[in-house]
């Protein structure tokens, strides 16, 4: 098995990916999009490295190869493929490191924040996905939040909120999306995950915890069911702006802020994934062909989840950084 | 305007002498605030929004309504409540919106026409997203406040201009008689102007300087009936009362042009400026540049100023008309005559769009700035020995190319660097489209960033929704680090474009094609992939292919939405500012309630935008062009004047109350839409 750690960078200033198209909002697009320029930006940078390396030892005449500027490009174990035309090979724009394939590389020299963690407000949403078994989900939610806290360089973050597979919070109108939700998710799981939550809480790596997508029912339930209360509830509003007046009131009730939210809770399906690692155009070049067999990793992929991190300094309202990671798998076959 | 010392005014040959005295002492004050204050940082955003009001008297049973001259005593009325001090608070806030009690009260200031008031909050805002949903509250409560400290027949309004200000006949209470000592109008009485001091003579000196009236002329709007060539019928050539009366009859009245004669024709309008923040000096040189191209495009989406001196104008906006109601300037400065007396000849009035971009952002190419910008070299050289950078350096010296206009004599005895007086004193007899503002002499508030251009709108709705969508542009443009710069002369042609009647729905713009920078270039916070450093930079184009003509829809709601990507090249798409705001505030935690009506606001100038409503200045238009008593004429009598005043604070009673805008009519559902 291996272990898939994909990130973004900080889009903020990262252009395209973050426009929005009317009718293509939603946060899926931003990530698979991010991703993708990340991974292309990452690939041509690394092709120049290689392209100057070979000019310079060609001229040098001395003939070694995987000069030290390339780092520790082991992908030998990994099978992947080295000569892709006019692309880098994965080798080098990617990195193994404590049994985790980072795709692309990332230099951790330049993580951190511009100020002192105490003038950012930093948001994280954990999404987990269906393939995450709630066994694994304490340690998949710990070893996300570690990601972004290196990322960030911050001891604790603000806001940690969870996203369980199959809700939603959409229909025709949000009274249709209250009474969908009803019936979405699973109880059990949800609250057995929560607890690994709460404990993130307690250890004081996430200063506050919350939910996406409750209705009122579901959240009524599982009011009755944790020891740590949820601080916020995010739903999406984009369908008419007209909350249920008996969310509202709950909420209230329970000093539960609602939060509007735009993402796609279906963030990350594993064909959108393999087509972003795969062979294809506009794929990264990390997985086999699945035909052939031939260029890279091969296995079943299954994406597990993904983490949406986000700092914004607190008195200006400026975002300073914002950005994703996907962890997956990659099972034997 | 600024707090209004009292003394004495020297009248302007005198004035004239003191120029360089003031100037001197000006830049001294200058070096001494930038020195204490170029460290400061980390200064909170936190802004603040002006509205400016008209007074009118208006009753159902008076055949006619006139500006209310009462400015003072209101002033006084309010300064008396005890209601309104800072101790008690504010009173709740009207149409059952959430109390501000809390937070101080409105604050209310005199403006230069004396039928005109303006209001603050009485303490600026901050960034929380919640709060700026207390700002439509506010201004309401501030329309509230100042309405119950006038007359039963007086009332505050919000349209830029008196549509029959300066006409025939009375258009004031009390009404004087026109050409006094201090405008020598031939169309409004000295007491049209705030009786201070200051302003009397801040009209009088710029006639003076200008060894001539001020010629505010209009393109008139050419209807069926419109006699054409079309001569001003208002304007009397056979007064000889002043010298300045001979002014039309030697031209300053040419065919199809409304003629105006007085600073009250320019500054009696009414606008809606915001002032923001900075965390530091750099921030707020970046925004100052930043906000520049938007100010056009700003000033086209709000346009709401179709009449004047009661004709149907041509334009839809007040700018240019401001501009020429100030324009100090010599028949020498203007090029008319070679140089003498003068230093330099200037295109501009001292009230005109931005002259020069300020920050050192290195995205800024020398192409964008202005080869002809005039600057005085000395004053450059003082503020370079001073340690002051050549960019900044160069927006003072250009801001002190000009006189101070009012001088009390009492200032000149000694240099107070303790104070920022002298700076002030041509800092703000410079109004441009955008301010960049110093911190004040005590340093106890941050360096800002003031956007001018903005027309006000009818209702408080409005005015609140331009306000946030400014606060929340300037938030996408530091999160995303965009990138609007355009060759400065091309942001005063699209100032000049904006001018063009509905210029929001048929004219094109200069716009920056990409706002987004190569990756690396802000030294953004995070980890990256490592980067090779010999990787070549991104080559540089033509300045002349960053950017292409778009229409305000393409601009605000983009390329797809406006529907043109499919004319421009491929790969050309604008991705249009509010999505980009969309785009910000899904990346923040924004409360259901607050989004929505967001949501909301962002709405309004989206449908602006897009044609889907009108503007206020083609929904005056569209009064008057449909009144029974307009004969197709151009001509705005004193009959639809009255009922497009009454139709507007038939619409101000209504929001106060919280009623909403229903039932007003199918033109009212045109301009507000079905948003209250």
């Amino acid at each position: 098995m291996t272990k898939l750690i994909l990130s973004t960078g900080n889009i903020v200033s990262g252009g395209p990916s973050i426009i929005r198209k009317p009718g293509a909002y939603r946060s899926n697009l931003e990530l698979t999009n991010s991703l993708r320029s990340n991974f292309l930006a990452a690939q041509e940078d690394f092709a120049a490295i290689v392209a100057d390396d070979a000019a310079a030892h060609h001229a040098n005449g001395n003939g070694i190869e995987n000069g030290a500027s390339n780092g520790n490009g082991n992908g030998h174990s990994l099978h992947l493929n080295t000569q892709t035309s006019g692309r880098a090979p994965a080798s080098v724009w990617t990195a193994e490191e404590g049994g985790a394939l980072y795709v692309p590389r990332i230099d951790w020299s330049e993580a951190g924040l511009q100020e002192e963690p105490s003038q950012y407000s930093i948001t994280v949403k954990l999404f987990f996905l269906p393939a995450s078994p709630v066994s694994r989900r304490a340690h998949l939610a710990r070893e996300a939040l570690d990601l972004v806290r290196k990322e960030l360089n911050v001891p604790a973050i603000d806001l940690l909120i969870v996203s369980f597979p199959g809700m939603s919070f959409e229909g025709d109108c949000e009274w249709e999306a209250d009474k969908q939700n009803a019936s979405q998710g699973n109880d059990e799981e949800e609250i057995t995950t929560w607890a690994a939550i709460e404990d993130l809480h307690r250890a004081g790596v996430a200063k506050t915890i919350g939910l996406a997508e409750f209705g009122t029912e579901k959240l009524a339930k599982f009011l009755q069911r944790v020891q740590i209360r949820p601080a916020v509830n995010q739903i999406n509003i984009k369908n008419c702006c007209n909350v249920p007046p008996p969310l509202l009131k709950l909420a209230k009730e329970q000093g539960i802020e609602l939060l509007a939210h735009s993402d796609c809770v279906d963030i990350l399906p594993e064909g959108t994934l393999r087509e972003l690692l795969g062979q294809g155009l506009g794929g990264a070049g990390i997985l086999a062909d699945p035909e052939t067999g031939a260029g890279g990793l091969q296995g079943d992929l299954a994406p597990q989840w993904v983490v949406k991190y986000t700092a914004v300094v607190r008195d200006r309202g400026v975002i300073e950084n914002k950005g994703y990671f996907a962890g997956a798998e990659l099972n034997d076959i | 305007m600024g707090l209004l010392a009292l003394g004495t005014a020297l009248d302007w040959p005198e004035a004239k002498t003191k120029a360089h005295h003031v100037r001197a002492w000006g830049i001294k004050q200058l070096l001494e605030i930038w020195n204490k204050a170029k460290v400061k940082e980390r200064d909170a955003m936190l802004w603040g929004d002006e509205v400016e009001y008209l007074v009118v008297t208006y009753s159902k049973d008076d055949p006619e309504v006139l500006l209310s001259l009462r400015q003072a005593d209101i002033l006084a009325a309010l300064a008396e409540d005890k209601s309104l001090s800072k101790e008690t608070g504010a009173p709740a806030s009207p149409g059952g919106t959430k109390p501000l009690k809390n937070d101080p009260p409105p604050v209310f200031h005199p403006e230069f026409g004396r039928f005109m008031l303006e209001a603050t909050p009485g303490k600026p805002w901050g960034i929380e997203f919640k709060e700026l949903l207390n700002v439509e509250a506010d201004m309401k409560l501030r329309r509230t406040i100042a309405k119950a400290h006038m007359l039963p027949n007086e009332f505050p309004i919000t349209l830029t201009t008196f549509p029959r200000l300066g006409s025939p006949g009375v258009f004031t209470e009390p009404s004087y008689p026109v050409s006094g000592s201090k405008l020598r109008s031939q169309f409004v009485p000295d007491e049209i102007a705030n009786p201070h001091i200051r302003f009397p003579t801040l009209a009088a000196n710029i006639r003076s300087r200008r060894g001539r009236k001020v010629q505010v002329n209009v393109p008139v709007y050419r209807d069926e009936a419109t006699p054409w060539p079309w001569k001003d019928p208002t304007v009397n050539y056979d007064l000889h009362q002043w010298p300045e009366d001979d002014d039309v009859r030697n031209g300053a009245a040419p065919d199809n042009f409304i003629h105006m004669d007085a600073m009250a024709f320019g500054m009696g309008s009414c606008c809606l400026q915001i002032t923001f923040q900075a965390k530091n000096i750099i921030e707020g040189r970046q925004m100052y540049d930043q906000l520049s191209p938007l100010g056009p495009i700003l000033l086209a989406l709000t346009a709401a100023t179709p009449v004047y001196k009661g004709f149907l104008a041509d334009t839809d906006v007040r700018w240019n008309q401001i501009s020429k109601a100030v324009d100090d300037r010599t028949p020498e400065e203007l090029g008319e005559k070679p140089l003498q007396n003068d230093r330099w000849r200037i295109p501009k009035s001292r009230y005109a769009s931005n002259s020069t971009y300020i920050s050192q952002d290195p995205r800024l190419r020398p192409e964008y700035l202005d080869p002809n910008l005039v600057i005085d070299n000395d004053i450059k050289q003082q503020l370079l020995d001073g340690g002051m950078d050549d960019r900044l350096a160069t927006h003072f010296a250009h801001l002190f190319i000009r006189d101070p206009i009012v001088i009390f004599n009492e200032d000149l005895q000694e240099l107070d660097l303790t104070k920022t007086d002298h700076f002030e004193n041509i800092q703000s007899t410079n109004w441009q489209h955008m301010r960049f503002k110093p911190p004040p002499a005590d340093n106890s508030i941050g360096w800002r960033v003031e956007f001018r251009p903005m027309e006000i709108q009818i209702t408080d709705f409005e005015n609140a929704a331009f306000a946030v969508f400014m606060v929340l542009i300037t938030r996408v443009i530091l999160s995303y680090n965009l990138n609007f710069y355009i060759p400065i002369t091309r942001v005063d042609e699209n100032m000049e474009t904006a001018h063009r009647r509905d210029a929001v729905l048929s004219e094109k713009f200069y716009f920056r094609r990409n706002l987004f920078s190569a990756k690396s270039s802000r030294g953004g916070s995070g980890s990256s992939t490592p980067r090779n450093s010999s990787r070549p930079p991104t080559p540089v184009g033509p300045v002349e292919d960053e950017y292409r003509l778009m229409t305000i829809n393409e601009i605000i709601n983009g390329s797809a939405y406006a529907g043109t990507d499919s004319s421009e090249a491929e790969g050309d798409d604008f991705p249009g500012l509010i999505p980009l705001v969309e785009s910000y505030l899904d990346s923040v935690n924004v409360d259901v309630t607050t989004r929505c009506q967001l949501a909301t606001y962002l709405d309004l100038i989206r449908k602006r935008a897009s044609g889907e409503l009108w503007t206020a200045a083609k929904w005056i238009r569209h009064f008057v062009q449909t009144h029974p008593d307009y004969h197709k004429d151009s001509v705005v009598s004193e009959a639809v004047t009255k009922d497009l005043v009454g139709k507007v604070i038939e619409i101000g009673e209504r929001e106060v109350k919280g009623e909403g805008f229903k039932g007003l009519g199918a033109e009212v559902e045109r301009l507000l839409g079905g948003f209250k």
